[in-house]
């Protein structure tokens, strides 16, 4: 009796699951998705949050939602200037790392709250749905940010020709590293590919995740979903976190190693080659 | 004419063998990064400090994983 209840509800027509946005209104010919329509919402809200907050800075912090936003951006801002072998470099382009984060964090936490999802619909389609939880703008944000990384790494390391130097290890008329340096220069644009795609693919599954687990909950759905809604919050922080330091480190590794090339260049030019890899494999034996 | 096919829904196969294939090799990866780091910090300490680095290896292993999970929606 208790099984076939069970398997009844099982057998139901099972958990509303949506990997795609729908559209929910139409602005002359053009289509408003849903993803889009809770984008502009939370970007309105979040810009006038973290303007009020930006007046509440204090030298001697209260605590708070203040607090807290000040650590994000300290520790945003520190990842940044760390990441380059030149701190002034890293706070030139902080301020873009920083407004990423949180704009990918609080994106990502908004759509975690109830009324996202099949909370409020529109006819079938549900009203909200994360901003980040849909293909076209995690693309749109990995297209930018790389955008912006490219133009960054070209101006930084002095000219298109030395951008283009540093794919290859060697000279590029050797066959051996110009195929390297073309496989290099093809994972550099798979990028983009795989920065929307990680983020969409945690946010979408972690919302499949809590519709299942609130599906199977039934009655008890809030109890169900509870703990993969605090794992999502996790996740959300910690896929913000990445996104960002995926892309300052595609930017570092671009600048950083034209300057190194052009250091080498310069000690090459300046003295004759010093055997300093002899000295670091005695002091290895040594040690060993 | 009875076909293997038309016997058998190959679709929930499929997702399964997706699922079982695409779940283990992130998860191994997974298991190594967090071993070596843990093994890392119990052999020097200061190395605790290389978390975040981890993390970014966790991630770019686990989008695979991901990969896999997005794929069993498109097979009907």
């Amino acid at each position: 009796m208790i099984m076939s209840l069970l398997f009844s509800r099982f057998s139901d027509i099972g958990p509303a699951v949506h990997v795609a946005p729908a559209g929910i209104f139409h602005i002359g010919s053009w289509v408003v998705t849903n993803s889009i329509f809770y984008g502009w919402i939370v970007s309105l809200v979040v810009t006038v949050l973290l303007v009020w907050t930006a007046h509440r800075v204090r030298v001697k912090p209260k605590g708070g939602f203040v607090q807290f936003v000040e650590i994000g951006v300290k520790f945003i801002a520190d990842l940044v200037e760390n990441a380059f072998d030149d701190k002034k470099v890293g706070r030139k382009y902080a301020p873009y790392f920083v407004t990423l984060f949180f704009f990918i964090l609080f994106n990502t936490w908004f759509g975690l709250l109830p009324i996202v999802g099949e909370g409020f619909r529109v006819g079938q389609t549900p009203l909200f749905r994360p901003f980040t939880g849909d293909l076209n703008s995690t693309f749109a944000m990995a297209a930018v940010t790389m955008g912006v990384v490219y133009v960054a790494s070209v101006r930084e390391s002095g000219g298109l020709r030395k951008y283009f130097a540093h794919f290859f290890v060697g000279s590029p008329l050797n066959p051996l590293y110009f195929v390297i340096g073309l496989l290099e220069m093809f994972t550099d644009l798979t990028r983009v590919i795989s920065l929307s795609l990680r983020l969409f693919l945690n946010v979408a599954i972690g919302e499949m995740v809590i519709a299942v687990f609130s599906y199977l909950g039934h009655v008890a759905a809030p109890l169900t979903a509870l703990p993969f809604t605090l794992i999502e919050l996790g996740i959300g922080a910690l896929q913000s976190y990445i996104f960002v330091i995926l892309s300052v480190m595609y930017l570092a590794i671009a600048v950083n190693h034209t300057q190194q090339h052009a250091r080498e260049h310069a000690e090459h030019l300046t003295e004759d080659d010093q055997p300093e890899t002899i000295g670091a494999v005695s002091v290895g034996s040594a040690n060993g | 004419m009875v076909t293997f096919a038309d016997a058998v829904n190959t679709a929930i196969i499929g997702k399964g063998l997706m699922i079982a294939g695409g779940f283990i090799g992130p998860g191994i990866g997974i298991g190594l990064i967090g071993g070596n780091y843990l093994q890392a910090v119990g052999r020097n300490p200061e190395a605790a400090k290389f978390l975040g680095q981890a993390l970014i290896f966790v991630a770019i292993v686990e989008l695979f994983g991901l990969l896999a999970f997005a794929s069993i929606f498109i097979v009907k």
